[in-house]
């Protein structure tokens, strides 16, 4: 085990794969020198060289397009886009092309690639810096969808995701990579699919990942303070779900709470909401509650970000009001 | 120019084989026997088998929505496709795809494809992996006028021209973007003319003229090949039919249809095999029989195929 | 009234050369701005009308756009009478229609090829060839602007031989009748087809004919011109075949390309002499560009003559009609006008 930040996590996974496997190379806007936007990428330049670490022009299309080539000509591309928000400029090149090439050949073409990608408000960037937009990826079939929330699991799913032979979408949160914790040295993969409890607890099961995570484990202690012990989960992956781990956990609690930081409307939670009210209906004690960004882009002003944003009180608000 | 008899006549073949397989399409479509959309490459032919006919197996080709001929010509199987162009289970993606998602990887074929100026990135990706590999291979993506007009066009040559990729983006201006004529689309007439912005090398060339694209497509090609980077060949043509199936064309001047008619690409072949003595008007009748009979046969081993089971809807959506 | 024509070709300056040598790019944006300045040019020379070929770009209606936001032009500037194909036969039709229209000069924007189009049709209108083309001998590397005022200039009369005067020409003719024809060079292929047009191989390359060649020439004249110059004025011309031999030099055969050639024998040319006895099949190439396939059992001659087009030196025409004094005076300042700008 060795302290790292979150962001130090993420490149030592893609440190450890480049060096293992040949065909992973990094391409992105300023992933080289320069060592990315949010320094995430730092010294892999220098210890790969320009065949493995490019930079792109600012052209989302082909940075994705080219990786969808590059991945079914047999390489294994990390391809960056700089901010979540910049997706809609490359989209038909994740969702018609990169999603559905291995389906519409009919299984005859393998799409092995990341796109990693930074979220996430908190940082006064507004409305066009600082999204999170995970069910855009969720809604489409055909590729994964990954939002660590931990030092160690940022390692161990991005080896996950490089290896995986699918197009793998990697979204890291700006307000956990200085973030630290102990990770494993050396190959360290944690499967794609496989959610982890966060926080035992037996009174309600609080779902959230990537930022939102942290904020829920801070809300569930200061809920023990006040008597309510909350089982926190992580699934860690969105695309694939583990909803067994879920339904587990609320057939133990009786009671849902779902927390995210995108928007609410058509929001990943309503997804994990409908599984369980349809899986898990008898389990349930209570309706299933979300606590989310409210339907609105994100504003400048830190007073309405901040009222913006899912927030420990807020949690525990909700989750007060379900008991 | 370094064409052989043999070449000649292998080119004229395929020319044939797109000829006769796509005019069978028509007759099928029209019969009602093929479901969703097929957009045909009639009146193109030399492009596709010019630009192919310099190309190896291990070089890619990424295709477009009219993607029948590009197939074909880079050797795809012609009961597989088939046999996807009627949604059976020996089509080459198991009747997942149809017309316009055929591939054939193994073949480096990265698929036709639906979105019009996609297969650019995706080529230059391909490109990109060729050079990483240093396999000496190639990759060529096809493109029309419309496409070029896409902004996938500009950072695909964009970052092709900057990394040095070997790649040629082989623009097949057939003069429609649909229904729109290319001077009510673009503000230039020879899209070569946008290479100089990329700082690559573009040429123009007579598309319906086999030979002058296989020259071309060559020189392109063999520059890719040995480090040179990217070229744009823009090949004019003109597709005789409309922009798919069950479009009339009512858009196009019946002067300038009949124009373009006139030099139709394979009789221009036949002329001069003619003339050189490489054939005789009875082998050239026998060639076109012979590619008529492999249609005929892969429509029999189409319809005689068995539709997908239904679960098959749930399978290749993710690889293990 | 004087009138000048403009043939512009859409197409010069984008075959395969670009790719197999290193032929200059030329996008027909250039070729719209070099007509703009051949306009301003033209309009303070006394011209008043100016006939042009119509192409598929449109470079001399977007020239005249381009012009007219900022400019008075006092020039009625109309379309040749004309069906435009899109092909290189529009050349020849331009050319034709300006003759019959009593043009007084034709401004050409291509190459060798674009001219040997004009040639075939424009009589005795003096040409004032504009290089816009891969190969060129025949048309100049000028300034559009002195283009603009050499030519009208000589609609206007103002000068006259030997600043205008007349070209050699090589005539093609198949199983003895004339087919075709060139104003530099016409050189028998090994090749078969005329596919993507362009030549550059010296492999392919059995004979040359020339009317003229310098040692700076670009293209297949060049190895006339490094074995034995002639100019564009001499009475004569050369034939050339190239295969083992005594002689080897090197020539610049296409821009960026210097190449050996080896000469097996070549003879020099009267006016009016003849070339017999190549035999199909093969590919004769003229001005730099494939264009006459002869077929198995024909057989292709050469005849040099002095019946080419006529063709005006810009430096020498200016420097005739400043003797004139067509710069000077209030005539001149008064032509100036023509061209106020609007504010």
């Amino acid at each position: 085990m060795k302290q790292m930040t979150y962001a130090e996590a993420i490149r030592d996974g893609m440190r450890v794969e480049m060096q293992r496997d040949p065909n992973v190379y990094l391409a992105g806007e300023d992933v080289a020198q320069f060592g990315g936007c949010f320094g995430v990428t730092g010294t892999l330049y220098d210890e790969f060289g320009p065949q493995r670490v490019l930079n792109t022009p600012i052209s989302e299309a082909v940075i994705v397009g080219h990786a969808v080539g590059a991945a079914a000509a047999g390489l294994r591309p990390i391809a960056e886009i700089m901010f979540v928000d910049f997706m809609g400029c490359c989209m038909d090149e994740l969702f018609n092309q990169a999603a559905k090439m291995r389906y519409m050949f009919g299984g005859k073409a393998k799409v092995p690639m990341v796109v990693r990608t930074p979220c996430g408000a908190g940082m006064g960037a507004a409305a066009q810096h600082s999204q999170c937009m995970e069910s855009w990826f969720t809604h489409i079939p055909g590729i994964k969808t990954v939002m660590p929330s931990t030092p160690a699991d940022a390692k161990g799913l991005m080896a996950a995701a490089i290896r995986d032979d699918n197009p793998v979408v990697y979204i890291e949160h700006k307000q956990l990579l200085g973030v630290s914790g102990d990770v494993p040295e050396g190959e360290y993969v944690v499967p794609l699919g496989k959610a982890d409890i966060k926080r035992e607890g037996s009174d309600i099961t609080i779902v959230a990942w990537s930022w939102m995570m942290q904020k829920a484990l801070a809300a569930a202690e200061q809920l023990a303070a006040k008597g309510i012990n909350a089982e926190v989960i992580d699934p860690r992956t969105l695309i694939p779900l583990d909803k067994d781990e879920i339904l587990k956990s609320v057939s133990k609690t009786g009671k849902l709470l779902i927390v995210h930081e995108e928007v609410k409307t058509s929001g990943f939670a309503g997804e994990i909401a409908a599984i369980v009210a349809d899986e898990g209906f008898d389990y349930l004690d209570a309706p299933i509650k979300r606590v989310t960004a409210p339907d609105t882009p994100i504003p400048f002003s830190p007073v309405l970000e901040t009222a913006y944003l899912p927030s420990e009180e807020k949690i525990i608000k909700a989750v007060e009001e379900m008991f | 120019m370094d064409l052989k008899k043999e070449q000649l006549l292998d080119i004229y073949k395929k020319m044939c084989t797109i000829r006769a397989f796509e005019s069978k399409i028509v007759e099928i479509f029209a019969a009602g026997k093929i479901p969703g959309f097929v957009h045909l490459y009639l009146g193109e032919e030399a492009v596709a088998t010019g630009v192919c006919a310099n190309l190896e197996t291990k070089d890619f080709i990424a295709s477009t929505h009219r993607g029948h001929g590009h197939l074909i010509a880079k050797g795809g199987d012609l009961k597989s496709m088939m046999a996807e162009v009627f949604g059976r289970t020996t089509g080459y993606c198991k009747g997942k795809g149809g017309s316009m998602h055929i591939a054939d990887v193994d073949l480096g074929i990265l698929g036709a494809n639906g979105i019009v100026g996609a297969g650019m990135p995706i080529a230059t990706g391909a490109a990109f992996a060729c050079k990483y590999k240093n396999n000496g291979a190639v990759a060529v993506a096809f493109f029309g006028d419309g496409a070029s007009d896409r902004a996938t066009f500009h950072e695909a040559l964009n970052l092709a021209s900057t990394w040095k990729l070997p790649v040629v983006f082989l623009c097949e201006n057939n003069g429609w973007a649909i229904s729109n004529s290319q001077k009510t689309h673009q503000n230039i007439t020879d899209i070569s003319d946008r290479a100089s912005g990329y700082g690559i090398p573009g040429v123009s060339v007579d598309g319906n003229d086999v030979i002058a694209v296989y020259e071309a497509a060559g020189a392109a090609i063999e520059r890719a090949r040995k480090g040179d980077g990217p070229t744009l060949v823009e090949c004019k043509t003109w597709r005789h039919r409309g922009h798919f199936e069950g479009d009339p064309g009512a858009y196009k001047d019946p002067k300038d249809q009949e124009e373009w008619l006139k030099k139709d690409p394979i009789p221009r072949l036949e002329k001069n095999l003619l003339k050189l003595n490489y054939a005789v008007q009875a082998d050239l009748d026998k060639i076109k029989a012979d590619t008529e009979a492999d249609i005929e046969e892969a429509v029999k081993f189409a319809e005689s195929s068995p539709l997908p089971d239904p679960q098959e809807l749930f399978t290749d959506v993710y690889a293990d | 009234m004087a009138s000048v024509g403009i043939i512009a070709n859409p197409a010069s300056g984008k075959d395969i050369r670009r790719l197999v040598a290193y032929g200059i790019c030329f996008d027909n944006l250039e070729k719209v701005n070099i007509v703009k300045r051949c306009l301003l040019a033209l309009a303070v020379t006394g011209v008043d009308r100016v006939v042009y070929m119509p192409d598929y770009y449109g470079i001399v209606p977007r020239a005249v756009e381009g012009l007219a936001k900022a400019h008075h032009l006092s020039l009625d500037i109309v379309e040749a009478d004309m069906e435009m194909t899109g092909t290189q036969i529009d050349s020849a039709q331009a050319a034709l229609a300006m003759n019959q229209a009593g043009i007084g000069c034709i401004i050409t924007l291509g190459g060798d090829g674009t001219n040997r189009m004009v040639a075939k049709n424009c009589g005795d209108v003096p040409l004032l060839p504009i290089s816009t083309g891969t190969n060129n001998v025949f048309p100049q590397m000028v300034e559009g602007t002195i283009a603009g005022l050499a030519a009208g200039a000589v609609a206007c009369g103002l000068a006259d031989f030997p600043a205008v005067h007349r070209t050699k020409k090589i005539v093609v003719l198949k199983n003895g009748k004339p087919v075709d024809m060139a104003l530099i060079d016409a050189v028998v292929l090994k090749d078969i087809f005329i596919g993507s047009r362009a030549i550059w191989d010296e492999e392919r390359i059995r004979k040359v004919v020339v009317t003229r060649g310098e040692p700076d020439n670009i293209g297949i004249s060049s190895i006339a011109g490094n074995l034995h110059p002639i100019g564009i004025t001499e009475s004569k011309g050369m034939a050339i075949d190239l295969g083992p031999g005594n002689i080897s030099l090197m020539a610049p055969l296409a821009p960026g390309l210097i190449r050996p050639i080896q000469v097996a024998a070549y003879k020099i040319l009267e006016i009016g002499e003849e070339i017999n006895g190549e035999k199909g099949p093969l590919v004769i190439a003229l001005d730099g560009e494939r264009e006459v396939e002869v077929g198995e059992g024909e057989e292709v001659s050469f005849q040099l003559t002095f019946e080419g087009p006529r063709v005006a030196d810009p430096r020498l025409v200016l420097r005739q009609a400043v003797a004139k004094g067509y710069s000077q005076g209030e005539q001149a300042m008064k032509k100036l006008h023509r061209l106020k700008e609007e504010n």
